[in-house]
């Protein structure tokens, strides 16, 4: 995560076709209702999209709360993680979540963060709940902000956020990331399009 | 007890608001605190009200309401100036200013662009708006939608002494051209209506 410098935006294609993110959908589709958690900012076609499968969904919004700048402070893990509890919405003991898609938002991260919120999700999350996420994989520079992701009307995924600057990408890989977040197993990994690695990460327990 | 001081009287009647002699309660209370615009009530941006809205009209909330608001079978719409901090019943909600509560809604919840809200929206149609800033849970599944607002139902049933209790109801009001702030404070079983 390096310095903002002014340069053109990355030409992003209008639409990104991410079939690991179409599986999700269909699986939920076709199973009883299912508790999601998005650490992005709400749209309304998500909702509709997950309306559909009578989910319920569970908005977290780190970017548009600060999640980023908070989460980036150097703390030892427990009090990174106690940040990472306080930025998610209440949770109902009742209800352990199934599915969290964080697109995009690990690249703002660094590693003892990633694994402090991941740590905190997964003692919310059922065994083997999914984590999708959007890697950036053979850009050396990226957005200073996360994309705003959001599926069309085909289950693609299409980015509304208008970057004004670059910033180094981290370029995580799936080995950094499989030790971080290490209660959780790489499922699949799909380098797509727009030169981001789709990721489906698997709770272990 | 309703107490205002004469002052106020006198901007109220500059302003076209008659109080009757004995209008010293909720009634007056809230005629004071909802000013009607057309259909729609509306709660202007200088009223403070702390305890239960309750009623079968729409209402527009352009100031600050904190408690309970209910209007199971109408509309509500939080303005770019309300601030609202309840737990919210209606048959439609939408959210142009600030909300920090659950919102329960038998419709919709719209929450607009400029819209901040913290909470939980249970309804069946859900529509959040590019820019708008929410955290919190929603839930879309009809039997959970039934169940929030059947539970609400019963409450609203109860007589009114079975409720849960309102610690107070107060109307703060803070009319333009006027430095002093005066409460009022109302029987809290009443509600504002």
């Amino acid at each position: 995560m390096g310095r903002a410098t002014a340069r053109a935006p990355i030409e992003l294609p209008a639409a990104l076709n991410a079939p690991l993110f179409r599986m999700q959908v269909d699986e939920l589709e076709t199973s009883a209702c299912r508790v999601v958690l998005d650490l992005g900012a709400a749209s309304t076609p998500m909702l509709d999209l997950l309306g559909r499968s009578r989910c319920r969904v569970e908005i977290a919004d780190l970017a548009g709360f600060g999640g980023i700048e908070r989460l980036s402070i150097e703390a030892p893990a427990g009090a990174l993680a106690a940040i990472a509890a306080s930025l998610l919405p209440s949770h109902n003991p009742d209800r352990d979540i199934d599915l969290v898609f964080c697109w995009d938002l690990l690249n703002y991260l660094k590693p003892p963060a990633i694994s402090a919120l991941m740590s905190t999700i997964a003692a919310r999350a059922r065994p083997g709940t999914r984590v999708h996420a959007l890697i950036v994989y053979s850009e050396r520079s990226m957005p200073d902000r996360p994309g705003r992701y959001v599926p069309d009307k085909d289950l693609k995924l299409v980015n509304r956020a208008v970057p004004a600057s670059e910033i180094a990408a981290p370029r995580y890989s799936p080995e950094l990331l499989g030790r971080t977040m290490g209660l959780y197993a790489i499922e699949h990994a799909r380098l797509l399009a727009n030169g981001m690695q789709e990721f489906l990460f698997r709770l272990k327990r | 007890m309703f107490e205002r001081g004469k002052k106020e009287d006198d901007l109220d009647a500059a302003a076209g608001f008659k109080p009757t002699a004995t209008s010293r309660s909720a009634e007056s209370a809230s005629t004071r605190a909802a000013s009607r615009s057309g259909e729609c009530a509306v709660i202007g941006r200088s009223i403070e009200i702390n305890g239960d809205v309750r009623g079968n009209e729409d209402l527009r909330i352009e100031g600050d309401v904190s408690g309970t608001v209910e209007l199971r079978n109408s509309n509500l719409t939080i303005g770019k100036e309300g601030k609202v901090r309840a737990d919210v019943y209606a048959k439609s909600i939408t959210v142009d200013g600030t909300t920090e509560g659950d919102l329960y809604a038998s419709e919709r919840v719209i929450v607009h662009v400029n819209a901040n809200a913290r909470g939980n929206i249970t309804a069946p149609k859900v529509g959040i708006e590019e820019g708008a800033k929410f955290k919190g849970t929603i839930d879309m599944d009809q039997a959970a939608v039934e169940r929030a607002l059947s539970k609400a139902n019963m409450q609203a049933t109860l007589p009114i002494g079975e409720r849960a209790p309102a610690k107070s109801v107060d109307v703060k009001v803070a009319p333009k051209n006027v430095a002093r702030e005066t409460t009022s404070s109302v029987n809290p079983s009443a509600g504002v209506r």
